[in-house]
């Protein structure tokens, strides 16, 4: 079937075909910009020669830091494409996205070596010691995750985005381009997610703004919990990154919501009825444990 | 008009709400986090007290704000006069 094809074809939409069909031209549209707009070659597109000598350790630390939540990645997209399998587009999409996600690790670890501030042996030992842990789904619905994966893209993106800057500061052309090309791929799997999220406002309003009220209110980064010295790379990232509680939300929660169509407040009138429910039921817990939100002071 | 204290109180209740347990607030200069409120639940306080107030406070004012104090200030400038 040609993409023309693919992106054209009327499909009957009705109930799960239709939602089938709304996630299939999600993927068919955003697979074909990727392919005409968005792909890379880890080693021919990185300007290698342009790796500073002299850069602050604090730079190679934080690329360490993206190769060790990166590294995760068998645990990402076997879940993720677990999660999503009965949906076509979506299922698609998992399996582009971890095909992306592989060569942030790859180009990453490249830097490392290259640069000559980390050796082969000390990017395997940690490799070694990222695996003795595992992530895990940090919510069990797939719309849950869709929303989940929205604010971690977005967030990741603003990451790379100041690590890009920093990179540019210290005159480091190799590592600014890499984390502007994974930046690029990070906001396109944001605007995916966005899309999805999107589709299921329209389809079940109420449940999805419950979904995207429990899911901020619990969120936290990829890395936490698994990744060796996480709070103390974290530190070093937002003194360098200048990330912090306004950065979140100006740039990741505010923006989201604002794309989605989603108000402020109609997210705290499902939070406080939650609350009310929950208060009837006798203070039942919520569904997930209450979790620092992304970008709070540590 | 709405006297500074109401708001006080105001936001003391629905901060306790939020947060489900009891919240006391040393100063109006004592830090939001501090309280053990998150980002999140700052933004519920807000609407909440935008709900109450019946004003509506842009999300680019939000930016920047730490102290109980600052977050009265935005509400309370807000208010008709």
């Amino acid at each position: 079937m040609s993409l023309d094809l693919a992106l054209g074809t009327p499909v009957r939409e009705v109930g799960e075909t239709a939602l089938q069909a709304r996630m299939y031209r999600l993927y068919a549209g955003f697979f074909d910009k990727a392919e005409r707009e968005r792909r890379w070659n880890p080693f021919r597109d990185v300007p290698w020669d342009k790796v500073a000598e002299d850069v602050p350790e604090a730079l190679c630390y934080n690329a360490e830091t993206f190769l060790c939540v990166e590294a995760y990645l068998p645990d990402y997209a076997s879940n993720h494409l677990q999660v999503v399998r009965e949906v076509f587009g979506q299922t698609w999409f998992a399996a582009n996205w971890a095909y992306e996600e592989s060569k942030h690790s790859l180009v990453l670890m490249e830097y490392l070596l290259r640069s000559g501030r980390r050796s082969q042996e000390q990017v395997f030992d940690l490799h070694q010691r990222l695996m003795g842990a595992r992530w895990q789904l940090p919510f069990p619905t797939p719309r849950m995750m869709t929303i989940y994966g929205c604010f971690q893209e977005q967030a990741t993106f603003v990451i790379y985005c100041k690590q890009e800057a920093f990179a540019q500061k210290c005159g480091d052309e190799a590592l600014r381009t890499i984390f502007r090309l994974i930046a690029r791929d990070e906001i396109a799997h944001a605007r995916f997610y966005e899309d999805v999220i999107r589709v299921h406002l329209e389809l079940d309003r109420p449940g999805t703004l419950r979904d995207i009220a429990h899911v901020a209110k619990h969120f936290q980064m990829p890395g936490v919990g698994i990744v060796p010295d996480y709070d103390a790379r974290i530190a070093v990232m937002r003194d360098e990154g200048e990330i912090d509680r306004d950065v979140f939300l100006q740039k990741v929660y505010f923006p989201v919501l604002k794309y989605l169509g989603v108000e402020r407040a109609e997210l705290v009138r499902v939070l406080a009825e939650d609350r009310r429910a929950r208060a009837a039921l006798g203070n039942a817990p919520p569904l997930a444990p209450p979790l620092p939100a992304l970008g709070d002071p540590a | 008009m709405i006297a500074r204290d109401e708001l006080l109180v105001k936001f003391r209740h629905i901060a306790s709400e939020v947060a489900e347990r009891e919240v006391t607030i040393p100063t109006e200069g004592t830090a939001i986090a501090d309280l053990g409120i998150d980002s999140l639940a700052m933004l519920e306080i807000v609407g909440a007290m935008e709900r109450e107030f019946k004003v509506q406070i842009p999300d680019d004012q939000l930016v920047g704000i730490t102290t109980v104090a600052q977050l009265v200030d935005l509400v309370q400038r807000r208010l008709p006069s």
